[in-house]
């Protein structure tokens, strides 16, 4: 990563040469937009209304494009502000400290947000969220019931449903995901149930109607990285690699879609699998190389699928699921602990499966292999 | 604001940690010999065109053409964001202008150089390039202070340093691997077994079917020596080729290799197939145990600017650990050589009970078993 280690610096002997490519031109209508939000937020110094909406604007980019400049972006908008900051900022903010996985941090914005804000249903939709990561499904049933006060029927549901199949009623949240599917018709909202009907589907072992949602997810239109990755983990679990390719193809530049692309490679036992793996290797130096530590469970699974480093892999998804405890960290927590031998390793998600009663026929069984290993 | 956006906000929470491409980096690398500066910083395009507009024909690409009439504005943008002290502020100028490219996309690289007031002291820095637009940016530092190299990671929070001149700081770092170099050797019981294995008939010979102590200690500690010394010269390879990233093995493998060693080792004290050249057995073994401690080294986290000097302070605290072992080992043995209670017990019973042990990690770790260790 450093230039005169890696680098060949060079002077370019032609003006027309093109040297970059930028996300959008400065002409194009998302651009000028942006360039109106900021001259809004300059020109109304410390109104935070203009501000609020600009981060919010370049928060919603970064998660489009899975970009993250855009989130320094916003965070920069929002430290313009001295504390306290204004119910809708420090919303803002909480956002913006999830994504750093400062879960507590978030919390606690969201917080302060509400007792400023007490309509503001974003904030309780987050804390939800954020709920379910940390698996405590209580806590989260609490906050889909204040969205149900507020009257915020398809956030209800989303909510609901994922607490529910999450909490071990697969069948119950599924019904709940339907539900909502049937009463919105705004595509991202669409997409998204869809995408999480998919996985509850393959969940429960139906194949086919995973795939009829993913399809129908895809057939929105709506470019979306999370719907990209969870059909990619579809195929793959499916023995279909060679569809990844072609569903993935040109999506290199996503990390998440890197990773489903090399496995797909590796599967495939192409020549170009070392070259996809290599990128990945440069991804993760580079982001250990600014102490960034929000990635570990997909550097578990390219260290224990593509690198075949179970212990490192084991390491990774251990510290990893102190931190995130969703279904799938749940699952490379087990692979990495089975394959490195150390099923001990992988209690905390046993412990998870146990409570939860979580009914993924699939992590039911490492659950189980993992935990007869322990008592050999 | 509308539902779908809450909607969608909860999607991305839940959703794998996007990052894609990647946040802002700058590399910014610093070479300052008393007064001299002299270095090199890399800033994105993509960045500086955030900052300062560089489309000038607004097609959303960035040419050489369109970069270059603005290096003026680049250079007091970039030098206008970053302070070096060292007794007082150190003048800076762009030298000269390249480009480069890193995993994400074109850079400027802008080639430093200046002095500063004074030629010794500590050296303060103060960095605050994009920070107001971009939270998220961070200056990658490499600092070579008076030969020492350092490194940073500048952000907001840390936006200034303050760097210990001389000695101090590389031989702290130095210290701290070769400390670890020790205790690993000390703690890594199948390097020890290993080593001991060979160590054993050090202080014996093997004629017509027996085994009798040597005659005199010049000749155990030759011996010895050639042991030692091939071992460590092996797995100094290894250890250097694999913390560089040359190579690299699956740790199952090295670690099964490893246990497989020390089966062998032992092995052959009981039955005999290599007798007199065993520096050669622990040549080609050590070549293994090198990708081992390399594994741990990676574990700590070789820190990729200091690269050399913590590999070498690693390697050599593994040798002092080495050779406490053997200091320790080789005057008893001397002193026992002729007994039948080291011959018996200790050569052979320490043999078996070395095979026995071996053998049980090896099958734990080829077929992912566990049989002893809890």
């Amino acid at each position: 990563m450093v230039p005169t280690v890696n680098g060949a610096p060079r002077k370019p002997l032609d003006d027309t040469e093109v040297l970059e490519r930028l996300p959008s031109r400065a002409g194009d209508a998302s651009s000028r937009e942006l360039a109106a939000m900021r001259a809004a937020m300059t020109s109304a110094a410390g109104n935070p209304a203009p501000a609020a909406e600009l981060a919010q604007r370049y928060f919603d980019l970064a998660m489009a494009r899975g970009d993250p400049r855009y989130v320094g972006y916003a965070e920069a908008v929002v430290a313009r502000f001295p504390d306290p900051l204004p119910a809708s900022l420090r919303l803002i903010r909480g956002l913006l400290r999830q994504y750093r996985h400062d879960f507590e941090g978030a919390l606690g914005d969201f917080a302060a947000a509400l007792a400023q804000d007490p309509g503001l249903a974003a904030a309780h939709a987050w804390r939800g969220a954020i709920y379910l990561v940390q698996a405590d499904y209580p806590a989260a049933q609490g906050e889909c019931d204040a969205l149900r006060r507020l009257g915020r029927s398809t956030l209800v549901g989303a909510c609901l449903g994922l607490v529910q199949a999450y909490g071990g009623q697969l069948e119950t949240g599924n019904r709940t995901l339907q539900q909502a599917l049937a009463n919105t018709t705004d595509p991202g909202s669409r997409l998204w149930l869809l995408t999480r009907l998919g996985e509850v589907a393959a969940w429960r072992g139906q194949a086919e109607q995973a795939e009829r949602h993913y399809r129908e997810a895809l057939a929105t239109g709506v470019e979306d990285g999370y719907l990209l990755a969870a059909w990619g983990d579809f195929l793959l679990d499916s023995g279909r690699p060679a569809e990844v390719l072609k569903q993935l193809a040109g999506w290199e530049a996503s990390d998440s879609l890197l990773l489903r692309l090399a496995e797909a490679e590796a599967a495939l036992k192409l020549p170009g699998a070392a070259r996809l793996a290599k990128m990945l290797d440069d991804r993760f130096a580079a982001a250990r190389q600014r102490g960034d530590t929000t990635h570990r469970a997909e550097e578990a699974r390219y260290q224990l699928r593509l690198r075949g480093d179970a212990w490192y892999a084991l390491r990774l998804a251990a510290e990893n699921y102190k931190v995130q405890r969703e279904p799938r960290d749940a699952r490379i927590l087990l692979e990495a602990a089975i394959a490195a031998g150390d099923p001990a390793a992988a209690q905390a998600a046993r412990d998870w499966l146990g409570k939860s009663g979580f009914e993924d026929a699939r992590l039911r069984r490492l659950g189980q292999e993992s935990a007869l290993a322990v008592r050999r | 604001m509308k539902l779908r956006r809450w909607l969608f906000s909860i999607l991305l929470l839940l959703s794998l940690p996007v990052l894609a491409h990647k946040a802002s980096d700058s590399y910014l690398v610093l070479d300052i010999k008393g007064r001299e500066v002299s270095g090199q910083w890399d800033i994105a395009l993509r960045d500086i065109d955030f900052a300062l507009g560089l489309d000038r024909d607004g097609n959303g690409e960035i040419t050489w053409g369109e970069l270059s009439a603005r290096h003026g504005d680049i250079a007091a943008w970039a030098l206008g964001s970053l302070s070096v002290r060292r007794g007082g502020d150190c003048k800076l100028e762009v030298a000269d202008h390249l480009v480069d490219s890193h995993t994400d996309g074109a850079y400027a690289v802008l080639r430093l150089a200046g002095s500063c007031p004074a030629g010794g002291g500590d050296l303060q820095l103060d960095y605050r390039l994009l920070f107001d637009l971009d939270a998220l940016h961070r200056g990658l530092l490499r600092l070579g202070l008076d030969g020492t190299t350092q490194t940073a990671v500048l952000s907001p929070q840390r936006a200034q340093q303050k760097f210990a001149a001389g000695e101090v700081s590389r031989l702290e770092q130095f210290g701290q691997y070769l400390v670890e170099g020790i205790w690993h050797i000390w703690i890594g019981f199948d390097h020890i077994l290993f080593l001991l294995s060979l160590l054993l008939p050090a202080v014996l010979v093997h004629e017509a079917r027996r085994w009798r102590g040597v005659a005199d200690f010049h000749q155990a500690l030759v011996e010895v020596l050639w042991v030692v010394t091939a071992f460590t010269v092996a797995h100094s390879i290894t250890l250097s080729l694999a913390a560089l990233g040359l190579i690299s093995l699956p740790s199952r493998l090295v670690e099964s290799a490893i246990a497989a060693s020390v089966v062998l080792a032992a092995a052959n004290n009981l039955k005999p197939l290599v007798e007199h050249r065993r520096w050669m057995v622990a040549f080609g073994f050590g070549l293994i145990h090198g990708f081992g401690f390399a594994s741990v080294l990676a574990e700590l986290g070789l820190p990729q600017e200091t690269l050399v000097m913590s590999l070498l302070g690693f390697n050599l605290g593994v040798e002092i650990g080495q050779l406490a072992i053997v200091a320790a080992f080789l005057p008893v043995a001397y002193a026992l050589r002729a007994t039948l209670f080291y011959r018996r017990v200790v050569f052979v019973g320490g043999s078996l009970a070395t095979l026995t042990i071996a053998l049980i990690w090896f099958v734990e770790r080829a077929f992912d078993l566990k049989l002893i260790s809890a």
